[in-house]
Parts: structure tokens; sequence; C-alpha cells
């Protein structure tokens, strides 16, 4: 059996419906048949009151062993520093991470807001909100600090996105309780490299319209061709995550449905704060250039490389090529 | 006489931290204070960015009911900018707004009511092995199938989506997608497939036709024992357990309530204003109080901040509401106790009352007269009401109620659309404006109240169903509706207090959902009860 303690600090739970959605295995059978034990989880336990309360300082005093404390949702601080936004069974969820977070034998950090702050931590961040061991652009440190291990000796473990893929918590907790942490590779930003190594590009099936810079002429039907990266703001080509490689739901992903790619899987999401203008639009340079070329290019290739795919695009990447 | 005062710190699966204070004498809660915990102050992040920030940020204050949030949060922006929005748009939202309740339907049941109805108290109940079999935590015959089966409704939204939860393709104008034949086609055959190994064979045990037939109580119980195999359905039998251990005989409230109303009638919305709102609804707004109907209006919504930790004390319109948080420990000074506010709706001759949203809500409005053509008119719940009265139990099945009625639109909706017609149109983006857009989450009215001056958010506001039912006092000192509905529920083992978790989860409250959500005594070792005298 390995046990899991599933918390929420400043959460909306998605990740927690999210998970819920997953399949082989899924939620039932991860604890049926894969062994996993969660010993708490707010939605899906039916401990209350004093009986939870009575299980959480039993792992926060060490007088039991925790195997994975899963975390979702971001830190909170405020007010000044007191954690007092967010009390959970008596204290501020912050002092439940200090106590039990070095204990565990590995911490998973699952969403954005518990990798590195997410949504709430957007400015001003009135909750002053941080990820585990992140803050909310990327600098390593957040509220464990940069040199926080686990019992295991391992940092906290990443799983971002707006919410993670069901598959991707799912996955790496059976690695995890199978034993399997030596074959976990973990990249700059501590997430899964088996995962977050391709781009949101990789299968994307917009990717031939890319290739020819052919972008649709509108949202909605306009959606049937065309990338969405050139004016609408999609962030694929620099946004590390297998949305088009595992889907989504089984069915799709948000760029298959012409929905453009947010980068949520990274530590700028939202990036560009929500500013005026900056929603489900690309931001450009002397009206031109996008201002976040695609991962490994710079204005110059990237002039070069757009000037020849106009010129060379074939008649089809300027129509309609996903048919009614 | 035995009075002592219970602090229930965490009161679970509320989909986030919900505690609760309440006073019990003699075995039965006499007063309560229900106490949001934790607080993201996403309206005050949302000051000053784009008008459409709130498709993003929105779905993401309750990753229970996102695809609810962003409904809500594009008609907010259409309303505001007078956009046009095309039939089939309207059509797609409506579907992708269904699926999500059709999956919270079943994963609200199994996964957040289903564990109570399996309590150790209730183990000297002659059919507490029977729901033990059914209900039990991850090994329930029906807890399995319910919670896994519970994918599939969201696999349709994804189709149109991309994914669920925290899509944002719902945009003003439209919709982002343009889906082709083998995605409505698909969508079909997802949702049949549903509707065969679940919502037909393991909840009503009968056709969803069939079922439908029902529209007052007594039908409802002749239907139970029609046949074996509606006998033994989850449904019936979750109504024989809880009349069996008593869930028919607390949890009433106050027995008002009010519906915002939602999916909008694809041709007549096209143009989207808050005054030609409620005319559009399929499932209609309302207020039902004092035994009177009244129709809805949003400039009649206030929220009340008297109790809640911030600035100030008294009710403001949303869209001229104000989100200032203090320190609780500064606030407990002064009387406060929760991080929601305290939504109230001023009816006319009744004055500002606490409401109850919610599907017993949404089923009560669907019960009154004069339903125009495109608009749902069911008799059932308002007949069960008057006749049980709300409590535990028929709050749970005006809830379920609704799942073979979403069922059938979304198969109209789907019928309806034309694949060679616009999913979108784009709008002009005027630099300012205010809009207001609403919709029902699967636990009722969620609403956005915009002000966009200078082509950027100068007020945001949300009211979320969890606030409207979990809010606190007013400043007149009225108890919000979920602390009225605890009044009076025994609590049989103080330690265990699994009927005060019944009455909440009764509401499916999704704390999160509370954009304001708190703690209480801070330090103060909770869920420690003292026995006071009297």
């Amino acid at each position: 059996m390995t046990s899991v303690l599933w918390f929420q600090g400043g959460a909306c739970s998605g990740n927690t419906m999210s998970f819920i959605n997953a399949a082989e295995p899924s939620v039932v059978d991860l604890i049926v048949d894969y062994g996993l034990e969660i010993v708490y989880h707010p939605t899906l336990s039916m401990e209350i009151g004093q009986t939870a309360q009575d299980l959480f300082w039993s792992y926060a005093r060490g007088e039991k062993e925790i195997d994975i404390f899963v975390y979702e949702g971001s830190v909170i601080e405020a007010p000044n520093g007191t954690g007092r936004f967010d009390m959970f069974a008596g204290r501020p969820m912050k002092d439940w991470v200090d106590d039990i977070a070095p204990k565990a034998g590995l911490v998973v950090a699952i969403g954005d807001c518990a990798t590195w702050g997410g949504l709430p931590a957007v400015p001003p961040n009135p909750s002053q909100s941080r990820g585990l061991q992140f803050d909310r652009g990327g600098k390593r440190g957040g509220y464990l600090g940069p040199d926080f291990v686990s019992k295991l000796g391992l940092p906290v473990i990443n799983i971002p996105g707006c919410p993670a893929h069901p598959d991707w918590i799912s996955q790496i907790l059976v690695a995890l309780a199978a034993g399997r942490v030596g074959d976990l590779s973990l990249d700059e930003l501590q997430r899964p490299a088996t995962f977050f190594t391709t781009f949101t590009q990789s299968g994307c099936t917009r990717v031939q319209f890319f290739t020819y810079k052919q972008d649709p002429p509108s949202f909605g039907q306009g959606m049937r061709t065309g990338c969405l990266f050139y004016e609408f703001g999609c962030r694929g080509p620099m946004t590390h995550s297998p949305c088009n490689r595992i889907l989504w739901n089984r069915q799709s992903s948000k760029t298959r449905a012409g929905h453009p790619c947010t980068g949520c899987t990274e530590p700028g999401f939202p990036h560009g704060d929500l500013a005026q203008g900056t929603v489900f639009k690309t931001q450009k340079v002397a009206g031109v250039i996008p201002k976040d070329e695609p991962a490994g290019m710079d204005a110059g290739s990237y002039m070069a490389l757009a000037g020849l795919s106009r010129a060379v695009a074939p008649q089809w990447s300027k129509e309609d090529m996903f048919v009614v | 006489m035995t009075t002592m005062d219970l602090r229930v710190s965490p009161l679970g699966q509320v989909e986030g931290d919900l505690d609760v204070k309440v006073t019990i004498t003699d075995g039965v809660v006499t007063d309560a204070w229900t106490e949001a915990a934790m607080f993201r102050g996403f309206e005050i992040i949302l000051r000053g960015k784009d008008p459409q920030a709130g498709l993003i940020m929105t779905p993401r204050i309750c990753g229970i009911c996102g695809g609810s949030h962003l409904y809500k949060a594009c008609y907010a922006v259409d309303t505001a900018w007078g956009t046009y929005v095309p039939p089939n748009a309207t059509r797609i939202r409506n579907i992708a707004q269904a699926c999500e309740t059709l999956q919270s339907m079943p994963r609200y049941f199994y996964a957040i009511m289903g564990p109570d109805l399996t309590a150790a108290q209730y183990a000297n109940a002659p059919s507490y092995e029977e729901a033990a079999r059914r209900f039990a935590p991850y090994v329930g015959t029906a807890y399995q199938t319910g919670v896994t089966l519970s994918q599939l409704p969201v696999e349709v939204y994804a189709i149109f989506g991309g994914q669920w939860p925290h899509s944002s393709f719902m945009i003003p104008g439209g919709v982002m997608c343009a889906p082709t034949l083998s995605d409505i086609t698909r969508s079909h055959a997802i949702l049949d497939n549903w509707a065969r190994t679940w919502l037909e064979g393991q909840w009503l045990g009968c056709s969803i036709d069939r079922y439908l037939q029902i529209q007052t109580w007594e039908d409802f119980l002749a239907w139970m024992d029609e046949n074996e195999s509606q006998h033994n359905s989850d449904l019936a039998f979750f109504t024989r357990w809880c009349m069996e251990i008593g869930l028919d005989t607390y949890g009433q409230g106050y027995g008002n309530f009010l519906a915002t109303g939602t999916f909008l009638d694809p041709e007549l919305y096209q143009h989207p204003t808050v005054d030609g709102r409620n005319a559009a609804l399929q499932s209609r707004s309302g207020i039902y109080a004092g035994g009177q109907y009244f129709d809805f209006d949003q400039a009649r919504v206030t929220e009340d901040i008297t109790h809640s930790f911030y600035k100030g004390t008294g009710a403001l319109h949303p869209w001229e509401g104000v989100t200032d948080p203090i320190d609780p420990a500064d606030g407990e000074a002064q009387g406060k106790y929760t991080w929601a506010k305290a939504p109230r709706y001023d009816v006319p001759g009744l004055g500002y009352v606490p409401l109850e949203v919610g599907p017993l809500a949404r089923q009560m409005m669907a019960n009154r007269p004069d339903a125009a053509a495109h608009q749902d008119y069911d008799p059932f719940v308002f007949d069960m009401i008057s006749k049980v009265g709300a409590n535990v139990l028929t709050r749970v099945l005006a809830r379920m109620h609704e799942a073979p009625k979403y069922f059938r639109s979304v198969k109209k909706w789907l019928g309806e659309v034309d694949l060679h017609e616009d999913f979108y149109a784009k709008p002009a983006e005027p630099a300012s404006g205010k809009g207001f857009g609403s919709t029902e989450a699967a636990r009722g009215a969620l609403s956005d109240w915009i002000v966009i001056e200078d082509g950027k958010i100068a007020n945001y506001q949300v009211i979320t169903p969890t606030a409207w039912n979990i809010g606190p006092r007013d400043g007149s000192e009225n108890h919000g509706p979920m602390e009225k509905a605890f009044i009076g529920a025994p609590v049989q083992n103080p330690d265990f207090p699994v009927e005060l978790a019944q009455v909440a989860h009764s509401y499916d409250s999704c704390l999160v959902c509370t954009v304001h959500a708190y703690d209480g005594k801070t330090g103060r070792e909770l869920a420690k009860f003292r026995m006071g005298g009297g």
C-alpha cells in the first residue's frame, strides 16, 4: 500500500475534477487495484471535524508515515505572512504544509497554483499566493524554498497545467507507487521530463498550417482552417505539454477545437497577466514579429522562415481542411 | 437541558473548506454559523484587466463548475458589448453547459452524497447492508460505475471546448469551435452510451420517457414500485433508504427560492441584453417567496458584508460592489465570521430576504404558470415540496430529477446544430459598458456583473450559488439559507456529526466556489466542543 494525503490550499478543485476523469487507470482502479491508499482527500474522504483533525496531526507530528503528499492549490501567505486567508482544520494551511511536507516520502504539486502560484498569484496577488517550490514566472524558491527535499531526497515534483491532465497525475502516482522513482527524470522546472519535453504543438492537427504560415480568418467556422499562433495568441509552439499526444477527455485538445493554447503548463501563465489587449491576441513587435517566437527561434530566423513559408504555401493550405 | 457548541472543521466533501459552528440543545441544532475559510481575491485581480479576462479567470474560481462560469462570463461581455450571437453558438454553449451539469449530477451523488449514506451510525437500519454494497466509497458497486461513467458527458464538452475542466472556448459573439459531422455523431453516441449504462440502466431502471411521465409525488411513489427494475434502481433505493434513516425529516431551510435560469433560446437571444434575458430562457428564472412567484430582476440583488471579512458593513448592488479583504483576526472582533458575502434579493413586499438557490429552486420555477412554448414547464418538484416539504431527500431528488431533462435538451440541441451556418460573429469592442451574465451551475444561480471603462475592467463581481446558500447572516441578522437549514437537524454523535454533512451535501456546495471564501477563531482548537449549562 502507498499512502497518499491530498490537501487543497488556494485551489479551485479543478485538478481533482480532472483527476476523476482518469481512465486506465481510473481513480477507482488506482485504489482498488493499484494499492493507493488515499488517507485523506477533501472531496473524496468522509472524515470530518475532529476525526479529520486527529488524522492530520498524526502526520504533522510524524506519528504516522505518509508516502506521497499531494498538494493542489497555492500556498496562501496573506495577510502579512500569517496565512490566515486560508484556514484549514483550525490553522493556516501553510502551517500544515510546514509540518507535513518534510515528513512525506515524496511531495507532488498538482496544477499551476501548487507548482508556481497560478492564477491567484496574478498581480496584485491579493492572497500572496506562492507555489510550493517556485514562484509565478518560474523563479525557484516558492514557499518551501530552493533547497527543500522530501524524505526520499527529491525536490517537489511539479505536475503543472490549469488543470493538469488526469494521466499526468495518475501515471506519475502509479510510477511512484510501483517504486519507479528512479525512472523519473525532472526538467529544470521539476516537471516529469517524460511529459514536458515535447511541445503542445507536437501532434497538433493544425501544424501544417503553421508550416505554411496560414492563419484562420476568425473564430467559429473560420477555425476549420489555419494555425492559431499567428493572430490568436496560441502558445503551442513554445509551451511544453503533451496535450496533443495524450488527448483531453479522450477526445480532443484546445488547439484541435480551435482554442488557442494559453501556455498553462509554463510558469508565466496567464502570459501577459491578462492585461488589456492580450487575451486571445498574438502580441507583436512592430506589428509583424511575434513578441514570443516559437521555441529556439529569434526574430531574424522567424522572419526568414515566415517569408519562405508564405511564398511556398500550396493552395490547399489556404482552404478549409476540417470540412463538414 | 444540555447545550453545547460544536465546531466542525473541516466539514469535508464540499469541494473546498467549509467550517460550521452549531449550537446543539438536547441533541438538536438550535443555531448555526457557516464559515468559508479561504480567500483568493479573483474580483480584485480582474480589476484593470482586459474585458475578456473573465473568460480565463472565472472558470478557475471553481473547477467543478468552470463551464458554468464560462457560460455566464461570456454573456456578461456579450451584454456589455452588445454582440450578435449566431443561434448555432448558443446551441453549442447550451450543450456544453448542460454536459458539465450531467457530469456533476452522478459525480456529486456517488462521490459526495453517497458515502454519508453508509455512515456507521446507520448500521442498525434494515437496509444498511444494501446501502453499503451500493454506495461505499471506492468499492460500492454503484459508486464505481457512477463515478467512473461521470466522465462521459464531459467528453462531449471536450469535443466542442477542447477539454474539461477549464476551457475558455465561449467568447463574445459565439464559440471558438466549428464542429464537423463526426463531432455531432460522436457526441450523440457518447451520450447514448452514458444513458444506456448509467442514467437509464442504473439510476432510473426505466426509459427516460417513462420517468418523465411523473407529474406528482404520488406518481413518483407509484413509479418506484411499478416493476422490479425500477424498484431496484439507485433512485428508488436511495429514496427508500433516506426514508429509513430519516433524511426526509430535516434540512428544511426557509422555503424561499431564487433561480436566475439558464439555457438561452438560440433564436430568441441572438442579441443578448440584460432586459431581454428572462423571456429568452428555457429553464426559467424567478423568485418563489412567501408562497408567491416574482419575476427575477438583477437590479434587486445585493451583497451584504456585515458579517464577512471585508472592510465596512451594509449591502451594495454588484455593479457597485467592493471586495476589500481584512485580516480575519480583525474581522472577528467586528462580529465577522466568513469570507462569503451574504447575497440578498429585494422581494417586492417582503424586503431583502435570503433565498435558496439550486436544483430545488429551479424546479420550483418550472411549475410557474404561463410558460412560453420554448420554456420548461414541469410540476413534479413543486408538487413534491408542497406535499412533503424541503429536506435532505427532496433536495437531492430535485437535483437528480434534472438529469433526464437535461439529457433530452442536449440531444435536441445537437439535432439542431446547422453545420453550414455560423458559430461566431466578430463583435465590436466598445470601450465602455455594463454587463450581466448568468446561468444555473449544477448547484444553483451563478452570475457575473461587469463594468468596462476605457477598454478595461473597472469592476467585476461574481455571485456564486454557494455564496447564496452558505452566505452568513446579513445586517438584519437573518441567517443564511444553509445556516437556517441546519437548525432543527439532529446530531446523534458530536464526534462525527454526519447529519450536518448531509444537510450541507444536499446543497452540493462547492466552497471554493465562494470567490470570497474564510476561517473561524484563529488559534482556537476547532471541533473541540464545550459543554454549556442551561
